[in-house]
């Protein structure tokens, strides 16, 4: 039955190829497919290399020093005056507000133990005796 | 020509003094606090070392009993004592300087306290020469009693410049605080008559402020006090120079409350009512 249809084709009126035109292999559309694939694939290798190595690396600073601890930064107290006064701005009261300051700076460092003054410890007993 | 060498002598003759008055008055700027302190602590480390020495050339002379051991010993314990007067004499040059360089002490009781300082430099000073005439052993510890003896009245001295020195630091600190309220009183004082705003706080805060200053400087009359007392023959000595610092400590701890008072009477001229 098989080989009956095939010799029934009309092998004179097949399609003919076109002139100038070749005809492309399967294979041949497929190849920047393949190259876009590798590099993508290429990228995403390195990408996930670089993540682990970073999450390995001891030196990253990012990470930050395990057992090397860091002060609590303290939050410093800034007076805010929320309703100012006429004379917030007043140029003597501001002079005598940085005087203050400076003069609180002062009586801070003001050293009132002068331990380094005190009197040097001293053997003044001789003795040539046998206990 | 004769005239003319004359005067280039002459001119050598000015030049060279200027020379040597100039570099002696460098010298003498650069003499401060801070050297004689490291000379003083310089003195202290050698004391130590030869202390270290006598001790051990003590132990061999009477372990051994011997001239040589002896003549050690001798050596040992001059060196020492010579080194002993020598950290007195700086340590106390130390403080002379330091009583220099502090602002806020009377000049009489400076200069009172200058008096009292190089006497006792000058007592050392001699003090170490007869160690280095010392012949015998005997005449060492003889040497050492008297300055012992002497030490005694020194440390008398030394807390009372100490004290001196930290009174002044708190009265120049009060006066700077009592300008400060002076200033402030005006200030307010102007306000109060323009009437623009309400200064009953800021007053009270400048009230606040004076008790403050005269508590501190009841308890720096209290530690002085107590410095006074301290004599020749107490036995805790330091204990009661401690102690008197303690309230020292406690009169500086007013000014800080004072002060801190006026920042509150600025902010609160600032503010509006």
């Amino acid at each position: 039955m098989r080989i009956r249809t095939i010799l029934n084709q009309d092998f004179e009126n097949l399609p003919r190829q076109e002139e100038g035109k070749e005809i492309k292999p399967k294979m041949a559309f497929k190849k920047p497919l393949i190259i876009f694939a590798s590099v993508f694939g290429a990228v995403l290798v390195l990408l996930i290399a670089t993540a682990v190595f970073m999450s390995f690396n001891p030196k990253d600073n990012s990470t930050g020093k395990i057992g090397q601890p860091t002060p609590t930064p303290i939050p410093e107290f800034k007076e805010e005056i929320t309703s100012p006064s006429s004379y917030a701005t007043d140029s003597a009261i501001l002079k005598s507000e940085e005087e203050i300051k400076a003069l609180d700076e002062k009586i801070q460092k003001t050293d009132i133990k002068e331990s380094g003054l005190n009197p040097p410890v001293l053997e003044w007993k001789i003795e040539f005796e046998k206990n | 020509m004769r005239i003319k060498l004359s005067k280039i002598i002459l001119l050598l003759f000015v030049f060279s003094l200027l020379v040597v008055f100039g570099s002696l008055t460098v010298r003498a700027q650069e003499f401060n606090f801070d050297r004689a302190n490291s000379d003083y602590l310089y003195n202290y480390n050698l004391y130590r070392q030869s202390f270290n020495e006598y001790v051990v050339a003590k132990e061999a002379y009477l372990k051994y009993e011997t001239l040589t051991s002896k003549t050690e010993a001798l050596e040992k314990t001059r060196q020492m004592l010579r080194n002993q007067d020598e950290v007195v004499k700086t340590y106390l040059t130390a403080l002379r300087l330091k009583l220099a360089e502090t602002s806020g002490i009377s000049d009489y009781e400076q200069n009172v306290l200058y008096l009292k300082l190089d006497s006792e430099i000058a007592w050392f000073a001699k003090h170490q020469e007869e160690a280095n005439s010392a012949g015998t052993l005997e005449d060492l510890v003889s040497s050492a009693q008297d300055g012992k003896d002497q030490y005694q009245k020194t440390e008398v001295l030394v807390y009372g410049t100490l004290g001196a020195i930290i009174a002044s630091k708190e009265t120049a600190l009060r006066e700077e605080i009592n300008q400060k309220i002076k200033e402030l009183k005006d200030k307010v004082g102007e306000i109060r008559l323009k009437g623009d705003k309400n200064t009953a706080l800021a007053e009270r805060w400048l009230l606040e402020a004076e008790n403050r200053l005269t508590r501190s400087q009841e308890k720096q009359f209290a530690a002085q006090q107590a410095l006074s007392k301290i004599k020749v023959n107490n036995s805790k000595k330091a204990e009661d120079y401690n102690k008197a610092q303690f309230t020292f400590e406690e009169s500086h701890q007013y000014l800080k409350d004072a002060n801190s008072y006026l920042r509150e009477v600025i902010r609160e001229i600032k503010s509006a009512d």
